[in-house]
């Protein structure tokens, strides 16, 4: 079906970009094509969450410390 | 959005009859939703008292589908056997999983789940289908499969559903979790998944 279609893209990193997407790729199991979908996916999933006027909270478990992530 | 062919089993003949299984829920099927499931849960509820009340009776799920279609990292389901409605789940893709031997990677995440009233021996003896819960995680465990995450699922267990997960699904009960209204929470690992999908 149309929407199960996959384009494909040329996508230009730099050395380091490269370095953390292959680091991220091995630590979460994932080929780098996965890592960046799922950047993706989260990206809108908080991006839609700003619109609506939520934060992006991040806790530490152990002191309950709150701090806010400000994303563009 | 695709269509699979599936089979449930009637409950009365224990013949299995095919049905489908659909990777978007549409309007049609909340359409479905608001016709038949619904009057059929406020039905139970005003014949056996709120005591009887499923313990999903306040999931919305206009407002689930509502909200989470637009999302990339979010995807719906529903399952449809002679032309009713007959499942539907919703689940996520970006949640990370916390058992040990999986810490940290990215599981498909098992937000809501439901068979239609129907579907239920504590709403109606015999249910008319068995096998809609199986079909859901089966289809988790594919999409997980998809996206690369070798089958790992993960979920908050409803109490009553908790035998379901631990006993048919073979998932790893990790403790009931503080931060989502105290639910078992479940996680099915790489290895589990490979084992659930050669049995069903």
């Amino acid at each position: 079906m149309a929407e199960h279609e996959k384009r494909t893209m040329t996508l230009n990193l730099t050395a380091r970009e490269m370095a953390v997407l292959e680091e991220l790729a091995a630590k979460k199991d994932l080929n780098k094509t996965g890592v960046m979908r799922l950047a993706l996916r989260l990206l809108q999933a908080v991006d839609a969450k700003l619109q609506m006027g939520q934060k992006l909270m991040f806790e530490d478990e152990k002191t309950k410390e709150k701090s806010e992530m400000v994303l563009l | 959005m695709e269509e699979s062919r599936i089979y449930l089993r009637n409950s009365a003949s224990g013949e299995l009859v095919e049905a489908s299984l659909l990777d978007e829920v549409t309007d049609r099927h909340l359409e479905l939703w608001n016709e038949s499931w619904q009057p059929a849960m406020q039905a139970h509820v005003a014949a056996h008292g709120l005591k009887a009340r499923p313990e999903d009776h306040h999931w919305n799920w206009n407002w689930k589908a509502g909200e989470w279609r637009p999302m990339l990292g979010y995807h719906s389901f529903a399952i449809i056997c002679e032309g009713e409605l007959q499942g539907l789940m919703m689940v996520s893709d970006l949640k990370s999983a916390l058992l040990p031997a999986q810490f940290g990677k990215p599981i498909v995440f098992v937000e809501y789940l439901a068979t239609a009233p129907w579907n239920r021996p504590e709403i109606q003896l015999p249910p008319r289908y068995r096998g809609v819960g199986t079909v859901m995680v089966a289809a988790a465990v594919d999409l997980s499969w998809e996206l690369g995450y070798r089958g790992r699922i993960g979920l908050h267990s409803l109490p009553r559903a908790e035998a379901f997960y631990r006993n048919s699904c073979q998932m790893t009960a990790l403790g009931k979790d503080a931060a989502h209204q105290g639910l078992m929470y479940f996680e099915m690992t790489e290895k589990h998944a490979e084992e659930f999908r050669f049995n069903h």
